[in-house]
C-alpha cells in the first residue's frame, strides 16, 4: 500500500444480538430489531425494510445464511465508515476462530469442556483420524467480503500451530503408542505428524482456494505461537508456517498476541514470505501520552529489529480489553515511538492489538475512528 | 508398595460447569452455587475410591488455580492479571505481593470439603511448593526471592500442620517451576541449596508423608540434589523427563510416578503403562525398594471430566498389575 501508516482491523468485531439470535433462530425483541435499525442508519446501510422484515419471520434455512450477509456487510461498513484502510467481516461468518474451522474439517470430535481459568470453558476436541477436507472453510465469507468490500481486504485464518496446540491428539499418539520409550518423544513426534498432515490436507487446500478465488493477503493467527517456548517447539512453529505458506502468489502476515515477544523475536527471521507481523503491544502499554521511556508496552520492537526482522510491524495501538478509548493523541504518539525504534515509517501499519470481539460497537467504533485520527496526527508529524 | 493417587484439581463435571456459567452471568446465587460445588465434590470423591485409589482428595473443584486460595486470602497479597500457567492453554492469576504476608486463618482446610471425605480411606491434600508459588508471584515487598520463599514456607508449615491435625495423612506440595525449563534456565547448586532449606522449614515439626510433585519438565534437571529433599517422596512428570537420566542414580525415596498423561485425551493401554513403570522401578531401585505411587503426571483438570474418570480406571489397574509383581 502507497499510503503511509495505513490502518487496519485484526479479525473479529462482536456480533450483535440480531446476529447472534437471528442465526439461531430464535424471536428478536423490538428494541434488537431496532438497534439493527439504528446502526444501519448510521453505517448508511441500504434497504433497511428488507433487514427487518427478514429478522421478523420466522426460521428457514435461508434466513441463516442471509442474516450471515447482513451482518458481514454491517462489520464492513462499520470499520470503513471508522475509516479503516484494511477491512473484512469481522468474522461474522464464523462461530469464533477455532470451533468454526474445526467443525469444518473431518477427523476430529469435540470431547468437551475444559477450563481456561476461573469459570471459563472451552470445548476442546480431539483429533481421532487422518484430517480430511471435506468442504471449503473460508471461502463463501471471502468472496461475500470481496463482493462488498470498498478497501483493501486481509483475509484472517486460523493457524495450523494453534489448531494442533489447542487440540488433543488421539489418532497420532495411538499410532505411535508403545512405538517409541520416551513418553515426550513420542509425543512431540506424534505432534509434528498432525500438524504437518493438517496443513497437507487441509490448511494448504483451503489456501489454495482463497488464492484461487483471488485473496491476496492472508493473515495466519498464530496465538499458540511461544505456548511452548523451547528451541524445539519455536522451529516447529517456523518450520510450520513456512510450510504453510510457501509457493503462495499472495502476501502472508502473521498476527500473535499475549505471547512471549522475547522468544518470538529470535524466530521471526525465519519466518518466510511473512510481510507484517502484526502484534499486541497497547495492552502492555501506559496510557500517558509521550513518546520515549513512557511507552514501556513497545520495548520489545527492540527485541525483534535486533534479531533482524526487516517486515513490517501491524502496531498494536488499541488494547482490546479495555473500555478506554485511546485518545488520537496517544495512539500518534504510540506510532511516533515505534517509528523512533524502527527508523523506517513505511514499516508500520496501524492496528488495533488484537480482534475487538469482547467490546461493544460502541466502543469499537468510537476506538477505531481514534485510531484513524491518531495515524493522520502522525503522519502530519512525520511529513 | 504400590499405590495410586491422583497429582492436581479435578476438572468439574459438565453440570457443575453449566452452573459456575449461570453463575456467572448471575443467574443463580453465591448459595445455589456452594450447594452444586458440594454435591459435584461428592461424586468426584466417589469416583476416586470407586476406581480403587489408595489416597483420596476432595478434588478441589473450588480451586480456581493452584495459588488462588492464597493469593485471595493471604494479607499482604492482591490478585493480579491473568498469566499463562506455563505451557497451558489455561490462565492463573498472578499473585503481587505488596506487603509482609500473613494468613488470618487456615486456608486449605477452611476450603477443604472435610465432612465428605470417607472416614474409612486415607486423605491426600495439595498445596503450592513454596519455589512455585514465590517463582509465579509477583514480589514487590520482600527484599529477595528467598526472603520472601522463607516467609511461604512458615506459610506452608502451619498448612500442613493443620492438615495434619484434621486427618490427612498425605500432603503434596506442587513444584512444576522447580524443574520448567523456561523459568530457570540456568539452575543450579546454589538455588537447589537453597529449595532444600526452604523444604526443611515447610515440613518441620509435621508427621504426615509429603510428596515434593514437579511436573511440565524433566525431572533429572534437579539430580542428584532433589534425592537429598527433606520430604518423603518425590513425584516425576514421566512425559518430560528422560528415563535414561533417572536410571543413573540410585534412589533411596519413595517416588510418583506421574506415568498418566493428563494433557492427552487418548486413555494409555495399562500394559504399556506396566512396562514402563517396571523398567524405572527396577533401574531407581538399586538395593530396597521404597513406596512408589502411580499418578497422573500433572493435574485431571486439563481433561473433560469423563477422560479423567477414565484415567483413574487406568492408575488403578496399573497399581493393581505392579502390586503382583512388586508386592
Amino acid at each position: 500500500m502507497n499510503k503511509l501508516l495505513p490502518t487496519q482491523e485484526i479479525g473479529s468485531l462482536a456480533k450483535p444480538q440480531w446476529r447472534t439470535k437471528g442465526y439461531r433462530g430464535k424471536m428478536l425483541s423490538r428494541e434488537e430489531i431496532a438497534e439493527a435499525v439504528n446502526w444501519g442508519g448510521k453505517l448508511g446501510i441500504k434497504n433497511l425494510e428488507e433487514l427487518v422484515k427478514l429478522l421478523s419471520e420466522g426460521d428457514s434455512a435461508n434466513r441463516k445464511r442471509v442474516v450471515l450477509e447482513w451482518s458481514a456487510k454491517y462489520a464492513l461498513r462499520f470499520l470503513e465508515t471508522a475509516g479503516l484502510d484494511i477491512v473484512f467481516d469481522g468474522e461474522q461468518f464464523r462461530s469464533e476462530m477455532y470451533k468454526h474451522i474445526i467443525r469444518k474439517i473431518a477427523g476430529f470430535k469435540f470431547l468437551g469442556y475444559v477450563r481456561s481459568f476461573d469459570y471459563r470453558y472451552f470445548n476442546k476436541a480431539a483429533c481421532i483420524d487422518k484430517p480430511k477436507y471435506t468442504r471449503s472453510i473460508y471461502l463463501d465469507e471471502f468472496m461475500f467480503t470481496k463482493e462488498n468490500a470498498e478497501r483493501e481486504i486481509k483475509v484472517p485464518f486460523t493457524g495450523a500451530y494453534t489448531l494442533v496446540e489447542w487440540t488433543f491428539n488421539e489418532h497420532y499418539e495411538k499410532k505411535l503408542s508403545g512405538k517409541i520409550k520416551d513418553f515426550g518423544k513420542g509425543k512431540f513426534k506424534a505432534k509434528r505428524e498432525f500438524l504437518f498432515d493438517l496443513i497437507k490436507e487441509v490448511i494448504r487446500p483451503e489456501i489454495s482456494k482463497l488464492v484461487d478465488a483471488g485473496a491476496k493477503w492472508i493473515q495466519i493467527d498464530e496465538p499458540a505461537a511461544t505456548t511452548n517456548p523451547t528451541v524445539e517447539e519455536m522451529d516447529l512453529f517456523v518450520e510450520s508456517f513456512n510450510e504453510t505458506v510457501k509457493g503462495y502468489n499472495c502476501t502472508f502476515s502473521l498476527h500473535n498476541c499475549y505471547s512471549h515477544y522475547e522468544v518470538l523475536a529470535r524466530y521471526a527471521c525465519e519466518l518466510r514470505n511473512c510481510s507484517q507481523l502484526s502484534l499486541e503491544f497497547a495492552n502492555r502499554d501506559s496510557i500517558l501520552a509521550g513518546t520515549g521511556d513512557t511507552r514501556t508496552g513497545y520495548k520489545e520492537i527492540k527485541l525483534f529489529e535486533e534479531n533482524g526482522f526487516h517486515g513490517n510491524y501491524g502496531l498494536g495501538v488499541v488494547d482490546v480489553h479495555t473500555n478506554f478509548v485511546e485518545p488520537p493523541e496517544l495512539v500518534r504518539d504510540r506510532i511516533l515511538h515505534a517509528v523512533k525504534i524502527v527508523g523506517d515509517p513505511g514499516r508500520i501499519y496501524v492496528s488495533t492489538d488484537c480482534g475487538l470481539r469482547t467490546r461493544t460497537w460502541e466502543i469499537s467504533f468510537r476506538k477505531l475512528k481514534n485510531m484513524v485520527s491518531g495515524a493522520e496526527l502522525a503522519r502530519r508529524v512525520l511529513k | 508398595m504400590i499405590y495410586c493417587y491422583v497429582t492436581g484439581m479435578l476438572p468439574r463435571p459438565r453440570g457443575l460447569i453449566e452452573k459456575t456459567r449461570v453463575y456467572e452471568r448471575s443467574g443463580i446465587n453465591g448459595k445455589e452455587l456452594e450447594e452444586s460445588f458440594a454435591k459435584y465434590t461428592d461424586m468426584v470423591i466417589k469416583a476416586q475410591f470407586s476406581a480403587g485409589l489408595n489416597y483420596i482428595t476432595d478434588g478441589m473443584l473450588r480451586w480456581q488455580d493452584l495459588l488462588r486460595p492464597f493469593t485471595e486470602n493471604l494479607n499482604g497479597i492482591t490478585v493480579g492479571s491473568l498469566t499463562r500457567w506455563f505451557n497451558n492453554n489455561t490462565f492463573y492469576r498472578k499473585p503481587i505481593i505488596t506487603n509482609s504476608v500473613k494468613p488470618e486463618k487456615k486456608l486449605v482446610k477452611n476450603i477443604t470439603y472435610l465432612d465428605k471425605l470417607p472416614k474409612n480411606l486415607l486423605w491426600k491434600a495439595i498445596l503450592p511448593a513454596p519455589y512455585t508459588f514465590v517463582f509465579l508471584s509477583e514480589n514487590r515487598y520482600y527484599k529477595d526471592e528467598a526472603e520472601f520463599m522463607f516467609k511461604f514456607a512458615e506459610i506452608i508449615n502451619e498448612e500442613i500442620k493443620s492438615l495434619e491435625e484434621a486427618g490427612f495423612s498425605y500432603v503434596q506440595l506442587s513444584d512444576p517451576a522447580l524443574v520448567y525449563e523456561l523459568l530457570a534456565p540456568n539452575f543450579r547448586e546454589d538455588k537447589l541449596s537453597l529449595v532444600k532449606d526452604v523444604l526443611g522449614i515447610a515440613v518441620k515439626g509435621t508427621s504426615v508423608k509429603v510428596c515434593l510433585q514437579t511436573f511440565f519438565g524433566d525431572f533429572a534437571r534437579i539430580l542428584p540434589e532433589a534425592l537429598d529433599f527433606p520430604v518423603d517422596h518425590l513425584g516425576i512428570d514421566l512425559y518430560e523427563t528422560d528415563f535414561e537420566k533417572l536410571k543413573e542414580y540410585p534412589f533411596e525415596k519413595g517416588v510418583a510416578l506421574g506415568i498418566v498423561d493428563s494433557r492427552s485425551s487418548l486413555v494409555e493401554k495399562p500394559n504399556e503403562l506396566v512396562t514402563v513403570a517396571k523398567e524405572i522401578i527396577e533401574s531407581i531401585y538399586h538395593s530396597n525398594m521404597r513406596e512408589v505411587f502411580i499418578c497422573p503426571n500433572c493435574d485431571l483438570d486439563f481433561l473433560p471430566w469423563q477422560r479423567a474418570k477414565q484415567k483413574m480406571n487406568v492408575l488403578s489397574g496399573v497399581t493393581k498389575r505392579l502390586g503382583e509383581d512388586f508386592p
